[in-house]
């Protein structure tokens, strides 16, 4: 009886042995990591590079809303972000990756919105052995480096096109000359140049294949050169001139079956083109009115994760002003997305386990398929992230309608072929 | 060997020389990234000053010998696999080559026309590199990551890359002032002050400036391959930013154009002040409007720059602020 008596006095004991115990694992338990980046809040790239982060910022709330990423030991890593402005240009893309890495401690790395300023932040990405997901980054050469720790979110510049021939080839299996006028810039050369080696390697002709200068304005020369019974045309470089190509291609009358171009398509501004834009195909990293889904995912027999299309596109719209996502926004959120996937996988925030989780991944998300490319040479580039196709046709009411064409697994309508 | 009892020499000299030492010794790497930034744009600015701090003649395509001599240089280190000092010098030495080629062409100008054919000179190397396929044409050139090894891997690299700068930085310093204190250099502020009076008194001015022009774009295509090799790759639209042109133009300005520690003290202040806005948490989003704000300040009310400033505010220091 007497033992009872002291029933409190052990019971507080066992209390205060248990209580620091169960406090300091409970503080063990939940880790923060900081993810850093760079984002071009000025300067020429800020418009994508802030429609970029907009889209990581969501993906860090969504992550820590729901009590952040929960390893198979308990732990809970919770995000934290640290961010500074390269000012869309290369000269201080080290120094601040440098000061990251150094300085923040940085965790894991973002990259940079557009390949120049990623491939200037993977040096050092690699130098620290910090993994670096690439968003917004599209070149080929990154991954040609030898880095072993940078991954790409992005469909590669060499398969932007590639696409489109795959697309004519089924509506018209008889189409055998493919004419092709690009900006004489990095990516544009670096997409064409791979879409001609494609093209050519699946037996159609390629007689013309002209660069023109960013900056040019009349593309009547260039028409004028197109030779006669081409199918397609296809090229272009970026918003200004590809539009300006497309109309003038239009009022030309160009007898193609199909006019594919880069980066303007899928702006919601083309369709000011009127009837000119009518045919148009262009591709695009992601659509909102994609149609990837779980189902679809697992007739692949492929694992799904994160949120759906329309979760994310409502999500977004609600936190950004009702701003429709633009796919620099979805390459935000997916990147952070491949790498909650990795860290849950690896079970670990340590970089080599990280990584070799990374190198397994293959999933889908409401971005698309996401697998990375192992071999040594070409470590970390895009292989399951497909290009969405779209074409401007005509809705019931007359007006320009984009309808996804392409792949299958993404399109909402079906493709035709341009009667001019 | 009575010039280099100066004291204004040795201002300069050790401002760079302790900088890079300093670094070297404290061996951080955030350190070392910033400091390279800065030396780059000392460099720069000090090797812009030679032609237009000495002879008056602005140039906007400074950033053409950069671009040209970093591509050559890049070349030389990625497919002909050679040594970073030797490509870093053929670099420069392309660069010396290509000024002294377009000097004799456009340095018959004078004034506004000499400034707009510089600005034409840097697109038309701009649209020659985009279109010249040995260059990469407009995808550029990359540099593998295991070519860092042979420098002791990517850490060792960064920081040899980072001692050549320093070591450059320091020859334009000495460059600057052996040119200033010749007679040559003599020659060139003749002609700064009036063309044809240099000429009548016998200053071969269109030699002289195409040396000094020559000399003036040496060494960006030695930072330029330093730069470019750092990065790991190169393209057209980073190695002819007409904006770095006009950035180091204004750094000259900022520090006082014909002095040897102008361009030295205003790539400092600009640089760090670029440096500072950014990473601040207050005015991270408004630097570009706060820098240029503070830039039209001093060109309105200090035109002789910071250190022009000092020197005619206070005469002793002359000696010191060369």
């Amino acid at each position: 009886m007497k033992f009872w008596k002291y029933y409190p006095v052990i019971l507080l004991v066992v209390l205060g042995l248990l209580l620091p115990g169960a406090a300091s694992s409970a503080s063990a338990a939940e880790k923060t990591i900081t993810i850093g980046f760079t984002a071009s809040q000025t300067g020429s790239l800020n418009v994508e590079a802030i429609r970029q982060i907009n889209g990581l910022n969501l993906w860090v709330e969504h992550v820590n809303k729901a009590g952040g990423i929960k390893l198979k030991d308990g732990t809970v890593i919770k995000i934290a972000t640290k961010f500074y402005d390269d000012e869309s240009n290369k000269d201080r893309v080290q120094e601040l990756y440098t000061r990251l890495i150094n300085n923040d401690k940085a965790d894991f790395l973002i990259s940079p919105y557009s390949s120049p300023l990623a491939d200037a932040a993977a040096v050092i990405a690699q130098q620290y052995k910090k993994i670096m997901i690439t968003t917004g980054a599209a070149s080929d050469s990154t991954y040609k480096k030898g880095f072993t720790l940078v991954y790409q979110a992005y469909t590669p510049a060499s398969r932007y096109l590639t696409g489109s021939i795959d697309l004519l080839q089924k509506l018209d299996p008889k189409a055998k000359k493919v004419a092709v006028i690009y900006s004489n810039d990095k990516f544009s050369t670096d997409v064409v140049t791979a879409m001609k080696k494609y093209a050519e390697g699946k037996g159609l002709q390629v007689p013309m294949f002209e660069g023109y200068d960013p900056a040019t304005t009349d593309f009547a020369p260039f028409i004028n050169k197109i030779p006669a019974g081409v199918d397609a045309v296809m090229g272009g470089g970026h918003f200004t001139d590809t539009t300006t190509l497309a109309r003038q291609l239009y009022e030309k009358k160009v007898p193609a079956k199909m006019i594919s171009l880069l980066v303007a398509p899928p702006e919601p501004k083309f369709a000011e083109l009127g009837e000119a834009c009518i045919c148009v195909t262009g591709s695009s990293q992601w659509e909102p009115l994609c149609k990837y889904s779980p189902e679809a995912a697992k007739k692949e027999g492929i694992e799904w994760f994160g949120p759906t299309i329309p979760e994310f596109v409502k999500a977004y719209e609600a936190k950004f002003n009702k701003q429709e996502p633009s796919y620099h926004s979805a390459g935000g959120y997916a990147a952070g997305l491949i790498l909650q996937k990795a860290i849950e996988s690896a079970g670990s925030i340590d970089t080599a386990k990280v990584a070799a989780a990374m190198d397994k991944e293959n999933m889908y998300t409401f971005y698309g398929h996401i697998k990375f490319n192992t071999a040594p040479k070409l470590h970390g580039l895009q292989e399951g992230h497909e290009m969405v196709y779209i074409q401007w046709q005509k809705g019931k009411n007359g007006k320009p309608e984009k309808v996804a064409v392409w792949p299958a697994a993404a399109s909402t309508g079906k493709a035709i072929l341009c009667k001019r | 060997m009575h010039n280099w009892r100066q004291p204004g020499f040795w201002v300069s000299f050790l401002l760079v020389f302790l900088g890079g030492l300093v670094v070297l010794v404290l061996r951080q790497d955030t350190l070392r990234e910033t400091a390279f930034t800065i030396l780059m744009f000392v460099g720069l600015a000090a090797s812009l000053n030679i032609l237009m701090g000495y002879t008056g003649y602005v140039n906007f395509g400074h950033i053409v010998f950069f671009g040209l001599g970093g591509y050559f240089g890049f070349f030389l280190v990625s497919e002909l696999g050679w040594p970073l000092y030797v490509a870093a010098l053929g670099g420069g030495v392309l660069s010396a080559i290509i000024a002294y080629l377009i000097g004799c062409a456009v340095l018959r100008l004078r004034g506004a026309y000499f400034a707009l054919a510089t600005i034409g000179v840097n697109e038309a190397a701009r649209a020659f590199v985009s279109n010249f396929e040995p260059f990469g044409g407009a995808t550029g050139l990359y540099v593998n990551f295991s070519a860092y090894e042979r420098y002791g891997g990517a850490g060792q690299a960064l920081w040899l890359t980072f001692i050549l700068l320093w070591l450059v930085a320091l020859a334009v310093v000495v460059v600057s002032y052996l040119v200033k204190r010749s007679r040559f250099g003599l020659g060139l502020s003749a002609i700064r002050e009036d063309e044809d009076t240099a000429m009548v008194m016998g200053v071969n001015a269109p030699m002289d400036k195409t040396k000094a022009f020559l000399i003036s774009a040496f060494f960006p295509g030695l930072i330029g391959t330093l730069y470019f090799f750092k990065n790991g790759n190169v393209e057209p639209d980073d190695a002819f930013r007409f904006q770095m042109s006009l950035e180091v133009l204004v750094m000259v300005m900022l520090g006082g154009k014909g002095l040897l520690l102008g361009p030295i003290l205003g790539a400092f202040a600009y640089e760090r002040l670029r440096g500072y806005l950014i990473v601040s948490p207050i005015f991270k989003n408004l630097h570009l409007a706060l820098s240029g704000g503070i830039l039209l300040l001093i060109v309105l009310f200090v035109p002789g720059g910071g250190v022009g400033w000092f020197r005619d505010r206070f005469p002793r220091l002359r000696r010191w602020l060369e």
